[in-house]
């Protein structure tokens, strides 16, 4: 029984997007085609696409540049660019937690300059030592950014509202009552942002001197780093993580299953909304020190894009944060440089996010394929 | 001599994992009435459903009066005066019997010269009138979701009419009816065989091929055994063809021997999410060593009676106690460690989450207890060693063993599961909802030996089934739901099939 | 008073055409969240055209944005059939493909405008800016009290709009197309069995969406900036989807929620005014719609109905 013939084409490459390794071929397969896309773009608008993508990793920390300024080399790059993506992790962890309940928290962002503001206006601007200073700002970012998210997730279980709506609706009303309360008592009127907060309650220590180079330290990195595999192991050890699952995917099983579905979608949002809160502390007082009013963080869409891009796995979510910081952070400089748009990597983020959007329909194709191949397989060993 | 109609010729189909029909050739001739019989799985719906358009055959070709056809959609199908009523009603439940039936078809008129528009009061003539032609007596106006489920089948027949059709599929028409129900359906089927039509009758109960049909195609595992003339040939035969082997229908049954009540259920009232009541004042008591079965019709109420017990729907008044202890407004889990198991008749969305692997469904019932749980975590250990005794004492068939994703299980061993680990959670009272739907006569005649094993280890047992005949061969007790009220209870020995039906149509009433 | 009125139509208007635009897509069973998006990709390519060729008439005429209507409705419903495509075609989750098309729309447009100045311009500029739209005053009608307001100071395009609505009403109720819609979001198989292409159908109606969204982001475009700039985006879309989630995904209904946001928007406005609060009250006032959306969604959530098929994945095969 010659079985071999019986194989589709390049059946080797399909094992290869299906099955086990599916997990990461997918989001690589977005990846490419996102810079190929890309490529195009920057190629119609007369620019070099690899100068393009080199700048960009400069920009981040990844490669060196051709000059720098006095102190400033490729490592303080580096811990800048970690700066900016702790917040990143923390907040595409949100997004994550919301998704393993079955819920959409596209409210990242209000969580976020909630939990910045009141941290702002309580510690920021006292004039607490550091070491009390830092504990607490981290308590008000998780405190604040639970309640919200919580609230979320109460208006859904009991009053059944779609939580994207609310998600959204609670960004505005955010945004507008912040910027009314920073325009009226808390403006710089220099900056037209809120006033600086005090140094010491800064979650990231700016200006270290050491070997005679000045860079960052973002303190709460490695706690990001942390939550990611904390989340992990909640997932996948524990037995909240195995009830908030159930819950996601299918609410009915997990009510016949004696499971309390209104107790884990509020956990699910409340944990998601904490995480939010300690991504806008790292965001707000910490890589930067003041809030623009008027304005969301694009860090809280962005968020979504990183959660798909990692398969929507805590520890996924390193990898891909790593990614779209890296196009962020890199874009200033790349747009000095070789003169494109710093929009372009928001463009880069969009559609990397549409390709991830088409990954379910990738996995169908492919396992459509190879389980029609293998019904073939076995019918002809049918006697 | 009547020509061939419809002609099958090396028709083949293959869906992911399985070949649904395997080169399969015969045909049907014009004026006929022509039975596909098969079990559950053996290919009979896939094949009609290629005649209608929904599916196209990998290989081999369809002739229709003669001529080769492609039909590649129901449009087709409809323009070679085919049409089916399906065993899944595709009616939409907001729309009027009429705005169903002319769906596609639609006649129109022009508001003021020019604005096009659906002509509905032309419609509602046309089918009141075809209605009382065929005996398919309905209100052009009434909604869908208000009728009677024998009713919504008279819609999907009056589909095919309106558009002419002259094949007409019947795809497992008498699951969901009753005894008189079928007598009446099969009466019209016969006209319809009168005025010319060409019956194809999808079944798997030969008592009903025997009542109306000439001749019948057997199909086993998708491959064709044999067309058969029906007249000559005897049910044995026919069941033989079917399975491959003989089947014993007759259960064994010790006698019963009840011991103490188990489950109470007193005036029990539940209201559903428009606050309309659908189960009504229910009494009823299920001893030890007792199956307790509940037939109806589907949609009087079973199924939130059901739900009611095990926790699922709110009861409005009256109370349920098992073993004594008041459960009416006790939480799930609650009920399930005092003693309570439930197969649920939703598979897919009740009893299964079908994303997680079969290990992580087996254990959904316990894995907050010691020894799936230390404190917070889960010991998967002990998990997977729990599932994989499920799997062997019970055959569950997975491909990946305990790793298995449920969603990619076949519909047989999903429900093997279910069945499995409820009852291996041991409870004194176990309710099964339509256990065996949908599933070859090798899991039903298992499932229904488990049900009886579970009674004679001295559980409670209550059944609630739309089949009459799973009813009538395993239940010690039968009382009969309509319209949301427990009708009748009686001992099996001591009511007749005929009766039950009656009290299932709320023809009769108690006293 | 008369302002309330006034200000309050001109906001409710263009937030019910979106809001049609939504009740088609999600009546015929896809979840169109991306309807922010769609006006955004709308009203861009509405201020495109008027950048590149509104100089080409004359100064002072008004068919520029006679066009730039007709060019928001088709780049809106172009860029509706990604949509389409993702939720269709490729199955994707409906939700996360209307977020998508939300964040995309925002990226896309910025740089484009943003290029697009660069390039043919020679100027650094995030906006396209358009004429200001002239206002209309009924005679006589406009001199009844109260009732008045709705005749006075109106926009050309709530004309437009009132059209648009009288049309969608009866496409969708009245003509067989609308009946196949809805029966799409009930029970597609049904409608599949009935002969008529499901997803095909589904495709228009997103289309539709697209350019009915498109064309209510114009408006807020001539109306809320006189240009085209990132400021678009303030959430009309969402508000709309509130609206027709009050609405019951009828036309009718939801034409009285967006009603209901558009008065007690400009009401707060006006209320500020009045009693004489600084200007950054203002953004307090801004928050009304936004609150009241979740007040009004609290009480009416649980007693909807969504059309039965919306949001699942349409697969032929499924018995």
């Amino acid at each position: 029984m010659d079985k071999k013939n019986n194989k589709p084409k390049a059946f080797w490459l399909l094992r290869i997007f299906g099955g086990k390794w599916q997990f990461l071929t997918i989001p690589l397969l977005s990846i490419l085609f996102s810079l190929i896309a890309i490529s195009i773009i920057v190629l119609l608008i007369g620019k070099n696409p690899l100068t393009t993508l080199t700048s960009l990793l400069q920009g981040s920390g990844w490669l060196p540049k051709a000059t720098y300024a006095a102190h400033k080399n490729m490592f303080t790059d580096f811990t800048e660019f970690l700066d900016a993506m702790t917040p990143m992790l923390f907040a595409s962890l949100a997004v994550i937690v919301a998704f393993k309940a079955g819920l959409f928290n596209i409210g990242v962002s209000g969580q976020m300059l909630l939990a910045g503001f009141m941290a702002t206006i309580f510690i920021g601007y006292s004039s607490l030592p550091s070491a009390l200073a830092w504990p607490l700002v981290i308590l008000v970012g998780i405190v604040m950014g639970a309640i919200v998210g919580g609230f979320t997730g109460f208006l859904k279980y009991r009053f059944n509202i779609n939580e994207v709506v609310t998600s959204i609706m609670l960004n505005y009303i955010i945004q507008y009552v912040v910027s009314f309360f920073i325009n009226t008592r808390y403006v710089d009127a220099v900056s037209r942002q809120s006033r600086a907060i005090n140094p010491a309650a800064r979650l990231t220590i700016v200006n270290f001197e050491a070997n005679d180079l000045r860079f960052r330290i973002p303190l709460c990195f490695v706690v990001a780093i942390l939550a990611a595999f904390l989340i992990y192991l909640l997932f996948s050890k524990s037995r909240q993580g195995y009830e908030i699952k159930a819950v996601g995917l299918n609410p009915k099983a997990a009510k016949y299953a004696g499971i309390s579905v209104g107790k884990n979608i509020l956990l699910g949002m409340t944990l998601s909304g904490a995480l939010a809160g300690l991504a806008g502390v790292t965001y707000y007082l910490g890589y930067y020190n003041t809030i623009q009013p008027n304005t969301l963080a694009s860090m809280g869409f962005d968020s979504i894009a990183v959660a798909l891009l990692g398969n929507s796995h805590p520890l996924g979510a390193i990898f891909s944060s790593t990614l779209i910081v890296t196009l962020t952070k890199g874009s200033t400089y790349m747009s000095s440089i070789v003169g494109v748009r710093q929009e372009i990597a928001s463009l880069i983020t969009g559609m990397i996010l549409l390709f991830s959007a088409c990954r379910a329909y990738i996995k169908y194709k492919v396992d459509l394929k190879l389980s029609t191949s293998q019904a073939k397989g076995s019918e002809r060993g049918k006697v | 001599m009547a020509k061939n109609i419809i002609e099958f010729r090396n028709v083949t189909k293959r869906f992911p994992g399985v070949v649904a029909n395997d080169n399969i050739s015969f045909s049907i001739k014009e004026g006929e009435i022509f039975a596909l019989l098969g079990e559950n799985g053996a290919g009979k719906s896939t094949l009609m459903s290629m005649l209608f358009g929904l599916y196209q055959p990998d290989e081999g070709e369809i002739y229709v009066r003669g001529k080769l056809e492609h039909i590649d959609s129901p449009a087709k199908a409809a323009s070679l005066d085919i049409g089916m009523v399906h065993q899944h009603f595709k009616l939409v439940s907001n729309y009027t019997v009429t705005e169903n039936i002319i769906l596609g078809i639609e006649p129109i008129k022009r508001n003021l010269g020019f604005l096009p528009a659906v002509d509905i009061n032309k419609a509602n003539a046309k089918i009141e009138e075809l209605s009382k032609t065929y005996g398919l007596e309905v209100k052009p106006t009434s909604v869908i979701k208000n009728l009677k489920v024998s009713e919504q089948q008279r819609v999907e027949i009056l589909k095919m009419l309106y558009r002419q059709a002259e094949i007409l599929i019947f795809d497992e028409p008498t699951a969901v009816l009753t005894p008189q129900e079928i007598d009446y359906l099969l009466e019209i089927i016969r006209n319809l065989r009168d005025k010319g039509k060409t019956i194809i009758l999808i079944t798997h109960k030969l008592e009903e091929i025997k009542r109306v049909a000439e001749r019948c195609a057997v199909l086993n595992r998708g491959r064709l055994m044999g067309i058969l003339d029906v007249a000559t040939t005897s049910t044995k035969e026919m069941a033989r063809m079917m399975v491959g082997h003989d089947i014993n229908w007759e259960i064994e049954k010790k006698p019963a021997k009840f011991g103490e009540t188990v489950l109470r259920v007193s005036n029990l009232t539940v209201e559903n999410e428009e606050k309309l009541k659908v189960v009504k004042n229910v009494s009823f008591e299920v001893h030890r060593g007792e199956i307790f079965a509940i037939a109806g019709v589907a949609g009087n109420g079973q199924v939130d009676l059901a739900d009611a017990i095990a926790g699922l729907a709110k009861a409005t008044e009256g109370t349920v106690t098992l073993l004594g202890k008041d459960i009416t407004h006790a939480h799930v889990r609650e009920r399930n460690t005092l003693g309570l198991s439930y197969v649920p008749e939703d598979r897919h969305n009740v009893g299964l989450i079908l994303d997680f692997t079969l290990t992580d469904n087996l254990v959904m019932k316990n894995y907050f207890k010691p020894p799936f749980c230390k404190g917070s975590i889960l010991q998967k250990q002990q998990c997977y060693a729990y599932a994989n005794q499920l799997i062997e004492r019970f055959d569950i068939r997975a491909a990946n063993g305990g790793d298995t994703l449920v969603r990619s299980m076949s519909g047989g061993n999903q429900q093997k599961a279910i069945i499995a680990r409820e009852i291996s959670e041991n409870s004194d009272f176990i309710m099964f909802v339509q256990p065996t739907r949908g599933l070859d006569i090798g899991a039903i005649t298992a499932i229904r030996e488990k049900m009886i094993e579970e009674r004679d280890n001295g559980k409670a047992v209550l059944l609630i089934s739309l089949d009459l005949d799973e009813i009538m061969s395993c239940a010690d007790t039968i009382g009969v739901i309509y319209n949301g009220e427990l009708l009748r209870i009686a001992e099996a020995s001591k009511i007749s099939k005929n009766e039950v039906g009656e009290y299932m149509m709320g023809v009769k009433t108690d006293g | 008073m008369n302002l309330v009125i006034i200000d309050g139509l001109s906001y409710a208007l263009p937030l019910l055409i979106i809001a049609i635009g939504g009740i088609y897509s999600e009546r015929s069973g896809i979840t169109n969240l991306a309807l922010e998006g769609m006006l955004g990709m709308g009203a861009f390519t509405g201020g495109l055209f008027v950048a590149l060729f509104g100089d080409s008439f004359a100064a002072g005429s008004n068919a520029p944005m006679a066009f730039a209507f007709l060019f928001a409705a088709i780049g809106g419903g172009i860029y509706a059939m990604l949509h389409a495509l993702l939720c269709i075609k490729f199955r994707a989750n409906q939700v996360i493909s209307g977020v998508v098309i939300n964040i995309l729309s925002v990226a896309l447009t910025g740089f484009l405008t943003n290029q697009i100045n660069m390039s043919v311009f020679g100027t650094s500029s995030n906006k396209f800016p358009l004429s200001v739209s002239p206002r209309i005053t009924v005679p006589g009608l406009s001199d009844i009290p109260v009732l008045g307001a709705v005749f006075t100071n109106f926009y050309p395009f709530e004309v437009l709009i009132l059209i648009l609505f009288g049309i969608m009403w009866y496409l969708l109720y009245r003509t067989r197309f609308g009946l196949r819609l809805r029966a799409c979001g009930d029970n597609p198989h049904a409608v599949e069995a009935a002969g008529v292409n499901v997803e095909r159908v589904r495709f228009w109606a997103v289309v539709i969406s697209g350019a009915l969204s498109g064309i209510g982001g114009m408006c807020f475009a001539y109306s809320i900036s006189t240009n085209f700039s990132p400021s678009i985006y303030f959430g009309a879309g969402y508000l709309a989807i509130a609206a027709l989630i009050f609405g019951n995904w009828n036309i009718l209904p939801t034409f009285g929620a967006c009603l209901v946001f558009g008065f007690a928007r400009s009401g707060a406005y006006q209320l500020v005014k009045v009693l004489e609060m600084s200007s950054s009250v203002t953004d307090l006032a801004m928050t009304i719609p936004y609150i009241l959306t979740l007040l009004l969604l609290a009480f009416f959530s649980k007693s909807n109905r969504a059309p039965r098929a919306l949001g699942e994945i349409y697969d032929r095969g499924k018995r």
